[in-house]
């Protein structure tokens, strides 16, 4: 156990505390005592980065269930150390701004931080695990944290479908997942990620690189919500503010991409990877953007706009894939690089406004855009971080996300100079996409800016008299915002400190047999550099586009998005026949009839049991030991089969009884025929009883109506008694058959020789029920005492259901 | 030492004989009970260290001194000891959990004795190493659980157990008819003896039919697809107590009886009796859960969920690697306790809101908090969330199921994975979440603790079984190598 293990545990036993604090000093608000932590483990995890610039790897070994290949492993290397401090560095920030925005006397804050730790511990667990299986331990406790966070305000409807979205969608990716990780381990017989990658070529040479590769990448999508899984995403803004800020932009849905990013040692160089990672990235991009615009909630702007940027992200991981089949080549790798970096600088910018977000709701008590509007002049401060946040995302300089988003063209036409995957012809998409969604997403980042701050103030529509956020509510995203502008202005601070070994984490130097990648970011390339021109026409146009928005925005009620996302009526349809569907299937099988649970059961049986017969050939009569059958048994058995077919046909109670002991009684002749006395005797007797029981019960009993079926119930019921009847009587022939040719005594001779000198009797059957077997015969008695007993108590014993639970 | 192999079947025996004479004193029979309960519990882990500790980690006891194969032989290995924990643990914390909630007229219509009865046959049919003797047992565990479950007689109680009890009745008889063409065909009844002869024999014809009509029985008693009809209904009749036990317990005495005949005496034509399993498992797994999810009551979709989680025992069995074996068996394990501890909250809540009804329900969470977490951890266990038990189980049965190339049934496990949260999230969400129904002021605090109490162990030991997955999952692998090894049991009884 080292102290990075610590790191990962600490937040859920510091979960476990909070109910505590909540309780006991509940004078001061929860989140001062939360916020120590992450701010703890941030400034721990700072300490780290010149280790892993100088391109080491701290691992930590502990058995947690090694017979099962699971191993709480620790590996830290750039991407996780990356990872690790968005993780507690954003998370520092948001609890700060949540102990402003949750009040404490109104909201159950001992849930809130007991669930947002859980996650930072599970988030924090799922980055620096060298194992894949912890690593999906970690994964599944974030979908739990996180739709238990969604699901916060737990009496609003919307609330609990969005925690159920989202658990769902996520969940089975991860199941997904899981299966995927199976089957690395079984390729490679382990889950330890580093072993794995050091085996990718035995990998990629198995028949199940590609279900590998599909399985995992569905975890990897559902989580960092790619189309067609991203609808979870708009309805998870549900959850207060600080955790759409810190799950649903910054972090949880950031594991995708991780995943990915870990995991392309073992699938880059496909063109499978390249086309999935790629494709779905730019369709997510383009489809996050484009339904982005039509968004009148502030958080559902910043949902689709996540949506759009994580699939950003992911396209540029896959056009670096493209790296491991071109032999790392600058042009290749530079994607990757801009991956990295775009990562940091999405978190930095749409935290702010996520945080911004929740201050013009707290002010306001409204994110709708059609109430908002001239908030600039009473609220300059979150004006000033919104338009540092918006502009960065639209790509304008100086921000940090115009160097990335230059990048990002960069090396989408780049993507264009691929000669094989089919690119040669579909490669001119890469940057047509991303100029096209660059293009949105400049004019939904002026939405979010102007529709808020600028335009006609309306006081009447909003619920407060709004005002500038406390100061701790400013602060994080003040910190956020000054973080966009100082990257902005020194992106070479990150470069080979952060994103240089996160790079080499993706490209790992056994591989590919690079030792370093020389990162340097520029915001001036000179003027023969087309992004620069792609990016001077995506704000032209942009412009245009929002000053011209009124105009085209029909486009969205003719394509039928306006009312909500078309994937959503996929997924609610679904769920609905889903429920519906089993019913029917359910209300089918479990009619309450016993005569259809018989003809269910006898049917599988008959058939099953016939085919095994068949297929094993075992059917088989063998007369040789058979005793000769003199006349009259033959005449008793044509009694006792003639009475027991007369039954079904008799319409009369009393006939039917005495029919049915009429068998019993000539059953009873038989034992006696083969010298069975005691048997016999037991057999009358029983018969004796029932058939007086029977008549007792007679007054009780209803008229017996004569039975008003259809002809198919009755040959149903034909055929089943027919099959089961020529299966038992088929069977034991053919046993007997089977046993007369069996290389060995039964049991029973031992039994007759030692009945007397043993047993000190001479009726072996006696001596076998009381001495040989006595316990059979104990626990009968036993049966028969319980059975006596339940009598009683059903006779006098009447409850009516409701004294007890 | 072998002697005390009785003490499982023989303490429940007494105790509940003695309890009959006690009925009207209920408080008495309480401590009794209530003492006893812990005593067997006791009694079965010190069997089960006995077992483990032992040189070929069996224990056996040939019965009235009858040498095997003739006599009726008792013999512990390490699966059949750790049933009798599992039945002990859950055992006494369903009758802790009734001592809280039933009526005393039940208490003195000898519920008590009926219980220890039932524990009777459970044990015995755990312990027992003879084929004729583990009918007897089923016998005793079976007419217990007809009196137990009819107990209080309302109208729906006679009605869904009267098909409970034709059922069972339909499947005992198969067993007895099963029972003699095994008979006739090895000459033997005794277990290890017939793993010896039908070896012998190669399974070969008739045998495989025997093999079939077995599955048919144990798969009735287990509630495998399609035979599963007598289950959802009966279990929601009789009081949470003892749908709990039944709910846990029960079927898996279904379960073991198909491991063990399937593990020591069918295992020769494992491509097509297990292969049949397999596909059973699948089918079980799948429309028991079609059925949870249909459901908006809190014991109905339960009861529906035993049936979905038997399919994943049967799918161990069926993919038949030792993995997948100690999957089954960590499952086991995992389902008993989970299931238990999900019946006694769904009790719980009923004694709260007087509903079982989930749309009559809201908020919880915010008027019984404890209540709402420890039903949440053992949900999220039941779906199979790390890092609870059903989590660890769960993996180990697809892991081998990928191992093994069955890949359909690792799509049915996952998919039925998804929906049992499905419908765990659906309980949660309508009982805990929403508004609450219950006022500020008519929250007893102290009835809530006592409910909560016997089942905390439970929660407890799933959390437990998950993050001590490893010393667990070492014993769960144990019991999958002495049983897929027959000729370790073998030698043991006939001692040869």
């Amino acid at each position: 156990m080292s102290l990075l293990h610590i790191a990962i545990i600490a937040p859920f036993l510091f979960a476990l505390t909070v109910p505590f604090f909540y309780k006991k000093i509940s004078s001061i608000h929860t989140g001062w005592f939360v916020l120590v932590l992450p701010a703890v483990l941030f400034v721990y995890l700072l300490t780290f980065i010149p280790t892993m610039a100088s391109g080491e790897v701290i691992t930590h070994m502990l058995n947690w269930v090694p017979s099962l290949g699971i191993n709480f492993n620790i590996h830290l290397d750039g991407l996780a150390l990356l990872f690790a401090l968005l993780i507690t560095g954003i998370g520092t920030l948001v609890v700060l701004y949540s102990i402003f925005y949750l009040d404490k006397n109104k909201e159950s804050l001992h849930n809130f931080y007991f669930y947002l730790l859980m996650f930072m511990g599970a988030m924090l667990g799922v980055v620096l695990s060298g194992n894949l299986m912890v690593l999906y331990v970690f994964w599944e406790l974030t979908s739990l944290s996180s739709a238990l966070l969604i699901g916060y305000w737990y009496n609003r409807e919307k609330s609990r479908y969005g925690a159920q979205k989202s658990m769902l969608i996520t969940v089975s990716g991860g199941f997904a997942m899981l299966a995927g990780f199976s089957l690395l381990y079984v390729m490679t017989g382990t889950f330890t990620i580093t072993e794995i990658i050091a085996q990718a070529d035995v990998i990629a040479q198995s028949s199940l690189f590609i279900p590998a590769m599909l399985l995992v990448l569905a975890g990897a999508f559902t989580k960092s919500a790619q189309f067609p899984f991203h609808i979870w995403l708009p309805d998870a803004m549900e959850a207060p503010t600080p955790v759409s800020a810190y799950l649903h932009s910054a972090t949880m849905v950031k594991a995708g991409i991780y995943l990915v990013a870990r995991l392309s040692p073992v699938f880059s160089g496909s063109s499978e990877w390249f086309w999935l990672v790629s494709g779905f990235g730019l369709f997510t991009l383009l489809w996050g953007s484009f339904n982005a615009v039509r968004q009148t909630d502030l958080k559902s702007i910043l949902a689709y706009s996540t949506i759009s940027q994580l699939g950003m992200i992911m396209s540029m991981l896959g056009v670096g894939s493209a790296a491991a089949f071109y032999g790392y080549k600058a042009g290749f790798t530079a994607a990757t690089i801009a991956a990295i970096f775009h990562l940091i600088n999405h978190s930095t910018f749409k935290g702010s406004l996520f945080m911004v977000a929740g201050i013009v709701d707290h002010e306001t008590g409204t994110r709708d855009i059609r109430k908002l509007g001239g908030l600039m002049t009473i609220m300059p401060i979150t004006f000033t971080i919104s338009v540092i946040g918006a502009f960065s995302m639209a790509g304008i300089y100086p921000f940090n996300g115009f160097l990335s988003k230059e990048l990002f063209l960069e090396s989408m036409l780049h993507a264009t100079d691929i000669t094989s995957f089919n690119m040669q012809s579909l490669g001119i998409l890469f940057p047509v996409v991303a100029w096209v969604a660059s293009v949105f997403t400049f004019v939904y980042s002026m939405i979010l800016v102007f529709k808020t701050f600028r335009g006609k103030y309306q006081p009447e529509k909003l619920e407060k008299k709004p005002h500038e956020a406390p100061i701790g509510m400013l602060i994080p995203p003040i910190v956020l915002a000054s973080l966009v502008v100082f990257f902005g202005f020194f992106p070479n601070v990150l470069s080979n400190t952060i994103i240089e070994p996160a790079v080499k984490a993706i490209y790992p130097a056994s591989l590919t047999g690079i030792e370093s990648f020389d990162i340097h970011f520029s915001a001036w390339h000179g003027f023969n550099y087309p992004p620069l021109y792609m990016t001077l026409t995506i704000i032209a146009v942009g412009i245009l586009m929002y000053l011209t928005l009124a105009k085209w925005q029909k486009i969205y009620a003719f394509l039928r998005l306006h009312k909500k996302d078309p994937i959503n009526y996929i997924y609610d349809g679904f769920l609905d026949k889903l429920v519906s569907g089993s019913a029917k299937v359910t209300n089918l099988q479990m009619t309450g009839l016993l005569r259809d649970y018989f003809v269910y059961m006898n049917v599988f049986l008959i058939a099953l049991a016939f085919y095994t017969l068949y297929h094993f050939n075992a059917f088989a009569i063998d007369t040789t030991n058979v005793a000769p059958i003199p006349i009259y048994v033959w005449i008793l058995v044509g009694i006792v089969a003639a009475a027991a077919l007369a039954v079904p046909f008799i319409n009369n109670r009393v006939a039917a009884i005495i029919s049915v002991g009429f068998v019993g009684f000539l059953v009873a002749l038989f034992f006696v025929m083969f010298r069975a006395p005691d048997l016999a005797l037991t057999q009358l007797l029983v018969e004796t009883v029932t058939t007086a029981l029977f008549l007792l019960c007679f007054y009780h009993l209803p008229e017996l109506r004569k039975e008003k079926s259809k002809p198919t119930f009755k040959w149903v019921n034909l055929f089943i008694s027919l099959g089961v009847g020529s299966l038992v009587t088929t069977m034991a022939l053919s046993a007997m058959a089977f046993g007369n040719k069996k290389p060995f005594e039964s049991i029973s001779n031992y039994f007759i020789e030692n009945s007397h000198d043993l047993g000190g009797g001479d009726n072996v059957v006696n001596v076998i029920l009381v001495d040989f077997r006595g316990m059979d015969t104990m626990l009968e008695i036993l049966v028969l005492g319980i059975a006596a007993l339940g009598v009683v108590t059903l006779i006098k014993l009447r409850m009516n259901g409701k004294e007890d639970v | 030492m072998s002697n005390f192999l009785t003490l499982p079947i023989l303490l429940p025996m007494f105790i509940g004989t003695i309890l009959i004479f006690l009925a009207k004193k209920h408080r008495i029979q309480r401590v009794i009970a209530g003492i006893s309960s812990i005593a067997l519990l006791i009694v079965a882990i010190y069997l089960a260290y006995a077992v483990y500790q032992s040189p070929d980690q069996i224990i056996t006891l040939e019965v009235g001194d009858w040498s095997a194969p003739f006599g009726i032989v008792l013999v512990a290995d390490m699966f059949a000891t750790m049933m009798v924990i599992l039945s002990s643990i859950v055992g006494a914390v369903c009758l802790f959990f009734a001592f809280k909630t039933i009526h005393s007229d039940r208490e003195k219509f000898y519920f008590y004795p009926f219980y220890f009865y039932l524990l009777t046959g459970v044990n015995g049919a755990f312990l027992t190493g003879d084929i004729f003797n583990l009918f007897v047992f089923f016998e005793v565990m079976l007419i217990s659980s007809y009196v137990l479950i009819v107990h209080g007689g309302t109208g729906y109680q006679l009605r869904e157990s009267f098909k409970y009890v034709v059922m069972n009745m339909v499947a005992s008889a198969f067993f007895l008819v099963a029972l003699a063409y095994l008979y006739a065909t090895t000459g033997t009844l005794n277990m290890a003896h017939l793993g010896e002869r039908v070896a012998e024999l190669g399974q070969e014809g008739i045998l495989n039919g025997v093999a079939i009509i077995f599955l048919f029985v144990f798969g009735a008693k287990g509630a495998l697809f399609p035979l599963y009809f007598w289950l959802p209904k009966s279990y929601y009749g009789p009081p949470a107590a003892i749908s709990a036990l039944f709910g846990g317990l029960l079927t898996k005495v279904g379960i073991y009886a198909i491991i063990r005949t399937f593990t020591l005496i069918f295992v020769h034509n494992p491509s097509f009796t297990h292969t049949i399993i397999l596909y059973l498992a699948a089918g079980t797994m799948f429309f028991g859960v079609l059925g949870a999810v249909s459901q908006f009551d809190f014991k109905r979709i339960l009861s529906f969920h035993i049936i979905s989680q038997v399919g994943y025992m049967a799918m161990g069995l069926g993919v038949f690697s030792p993995l997948a074996i100690a999957g089954a068996i960590y499952y086991i394990a995992h389902h008993i306790i989970v299931k238990s501890a999900l019946f006694l909250f769904a009790g719980a809540t009923e004694k709260i809101t007087g509903t079982t009804d989930l749309k009559k329900m809201g908020g919880l969470l915010k008027t019984h908090p404890w209540l709402g977490w420890l039903f949440f951890i053992s949900a999220m266990s039941l779906a199979g969330i790390p890092p609870l038990s059903g989590f660890f189980s769960k993996f180990a049965l697809i892991l081998s199921a990928v191992q093994e190339q069955e890949y359909f049934i690792v799509a049915v496990a996952l998919i039925v994975g998804v929906l049992t949260l499905f419908s765990m999230m659906k309980i949660f969400m309508y009982a805990f979440w929403r508004e609450p129904t219950i006022k500020e002021e008519d929250i007893n605090k102290k009835e809530m603790f006592g409910l909560l109490r016997p089942i905390i162990p439970l929660v407890v030991l799933t959390i437990g079984l998950g993050f001590l997955a490893e010393p667990i999952f070492t014993y769960s692998l144990g019991v999958a190598d002495q049983i897929l090894d027959p000729t370790n049991y073998i030698q043991a009884v006939l001692g040869k």
